[in-house]
């Protein structure tokens, strides 16, 4: 099987001859662990890639994301950084007051794909293809507004935000089209809907605002043949059943910060779950046989013959051994027999 | 007129609560009564529900919003009749460390519950903890980090409040922060959300 098809097959349930996997990582895990980290992809190869935005016109942005100092994205939201290898923090939105929302910068540089350049890459690739698409409405919206702001009008629903949020959705809608005309295997959207043990919003709020937009993406994907996939950060199981309904295809979610059992006893086998394992605690301050140990949990709740794909993040703080015992963990496991999975 | 205040106030309807404060104080009541019977029992109930998930962050958010309007109005009578806050806290999220919001919800979430808040904001050194805590005679100080990497500066503040010999609370809070760490780190208490804090932080402060 090539990586694409134990892909395909772990998304429907045919039984790959292993589990696919895919190695997330950050900018800081290159500077802190760089000949770990090519080890780790030595041995244990991504069956799934993202593909390059191949942008023909580039992007209006300042500053280096993953640097200290100020970042300007795209959209005008200003970042500011204090460590080198992740994100900032927005903390001067640009869109303070509904009467800028006009002047609210859509970034159509962004749908200057070069498409035969992405086929290019899709033919060449013999791993499951992701587009470079990353849509995140929710968070699009706090950096524009401000995250206390954002959640404040979520509160009093001033008409300006449905408006700022029909701006969004509308670009990325189209951007989303833009990519499901290409070769790729699968859209992809994101945003951090959890916090540590519960939604950040109500659970009816987050169905009524913006259930809709992941729907529609989901649609969009399906109606080009393409499979739709999800991130989100934090404890979202309020969320799960919605995004099963609406045919989500994979979700990668902080699984310990839920009960992993329970999930896997309502979803397993109606949604594949693309990761991860904990990388709040366990990555970073675990041992290899607790990895190991957390690694054989999701196998036993959540596989189906298919259903989960080994993703893990080697992000700030992780051990390079516990990265590395998440994909011999898995790979311990194949080929998959039925006794080691019910173990 | 209180249970219309806190309810008010847990719905987040900050001009009517500004206007029920004004009414209870025309008509007489002591602001201390305003205060302790009114608008810290609706920060009391906000919190219960913040912990049952049947409010989350923009329903606490615009009922601070709320809360302070009303502090605002009352702590010029408070200030006139002596009443103390329940206590004093330092709070800041760790140096190295830009993010805010769980910090500011607990900030938030103390202030209405009666407590004086020295808000130091983001990416505190180790010092200006210590500097505010002695200057202002602080009861707590409380610590946040969203990273795995800042949390570690969290034992930075405790060893220096430690080697400074001054004798205040630290509790700690944040995404990767866990009860075993604050024992790790001999941190005095810990809170796993905002709500919990206000009760970790009156817990300290009885102690």
């Amino acid at each position: 099987m090539t990586s694409r098809e134990l892909v395909v097959a772990s998304l429907e349930l045919r039984g790959p001859g292993r589990v696919p996997r895919q190695l997330w990582t950050l900018p800081w895990a290159q500077w802190t662990w760089p000949r770990e980290l090519a080890g780790i992809a030595r041995r244990f190869p991504d069956d799934i890639v993202t593909c390059p935005a191949f942008l023909r016109e580039p992007l209006r942005t300042s500053g280096q994301e993953y640097e200290p100092g100020l970042f300007v994205d795209e959209w005008g939201c200003r970042f500011e950084n204090k460590q080198r290898g992740i994100i900032g923090q927005v903390k001067d939105p640009v869109l303070r007051s509904w009467a800028g929302l006009d002047g609210v910068r859509v970034p159509r540089e962004r749908l200057s794909v070069d498409t035969d350049q992405v086929n290019r890459f899709c033919e060449a690739a013999e791993a499951f293809v992701l587009a470079k698409t990353w849509s995140h409405p929710f968070e699009l919206v706090q950096f524009l507004r401000g995250p206390e702001t954002l959640y404040m009008d979520l509160a009093e629903r001033p008409a300006g935000l449905d408006r700022l949020l029909e701006k969004v959705h509308a670009f990325y809608l189209e951007e989303m089209a833009l990519w499901a005309s290409t070769d790729v295997d699968a859209l992809v959207f994101a945003d951090d809907w959890g916090g540590q043990g519960s939604l950040l919003i109500a659970p009816a709020l987050w169905r009524e605002l913006f259930k809709p937009l992941y729907r529609d993406y989901v649609q969009l994907a399906h109606r080009h043949g393409k499979y739709a996939f999800m991130h989100s950060d934090g404890h979202i199981e309020a969320i799960l059943p919605d995004l099963v309904e609406i045919g989500l295809d994979a979700l990668n979610a902080q699984l310990f910060t839920m009960d992993i059992e329970a999930i896997g006893t309502r979803f397993a086998g109606r949604l594949t779950f693309w990761g991860e394992v904990d990388r709040q605690h366990l990555l970073p301050y675990g041992t290899p046989a607790e990895v190991r140990a957390a690694v054989r949990t999701v196998r036993r709740a959540l596989w189906r013959q298919g259903g989960v794909i080994a993703q893990c993040e080697f992000g700030i703080g992780a051990r390079p051994e516990n990265v590395a015992a998440v994909f011999e963990a898995w790979d311990e496991s194949t080929p998959l027999r039925r006794d080691i999975i019910e173990r | 007129m209180l249970k219309k205040m806190q309810d008010a106030l847990i719905a987040g309807k900050k001009a009517e609560v500004e206007t029920l404060v004004d009414q209870a104080l025309a008509a007489g009541m002591p602001a201390g009564t305003i205060l302790n019977e009114g608008l810290i029992p609706g920060m009391e109930r906000l919190g219960v529900q913040f912990k049952a998930n049947e409010v989350f962050i923009p329903e606490v958010l615009v009922a601070a919003r709320a809360m302070n309007a009303g502090l605002a109005k009352l702590e010029p009578h408070l200030a006139k009749a002596g009443i103390k806050p329940r206590g004093v806290v330092v709070i800041g999220t760790v140096k190295g460390d830009l993010h805010d919001i769980g910090k500011n919800l607990v900030a938030m979430m103390l202030r209405g519950n009666g407590y004086k808040i020295v808000d130091l904001g983001v990416d505190v050194a180790p010092e200006k903890y210590l500097e505010a805590a002695k200057a202002n005679q602080a009861s707590v100080i409380a610590l946040s980090a969203l990273l795995t990497t800042t949390m570690v500066q969290m034992k930075t503040v405790v060893e220096a409040v430690e080697k400074a010999g001054l004798k205040v609370p630290i509790v700690i809070g944040g995404a990767p922060v866990t009860k075993d760490y604050a024992d790790q780190i001999h941190a005095s208490g810990y809170a796993p959300d905002a709500a919990s804090a206000v009760e970790e932080i009156g817990r300290l402060i009885a102690a």
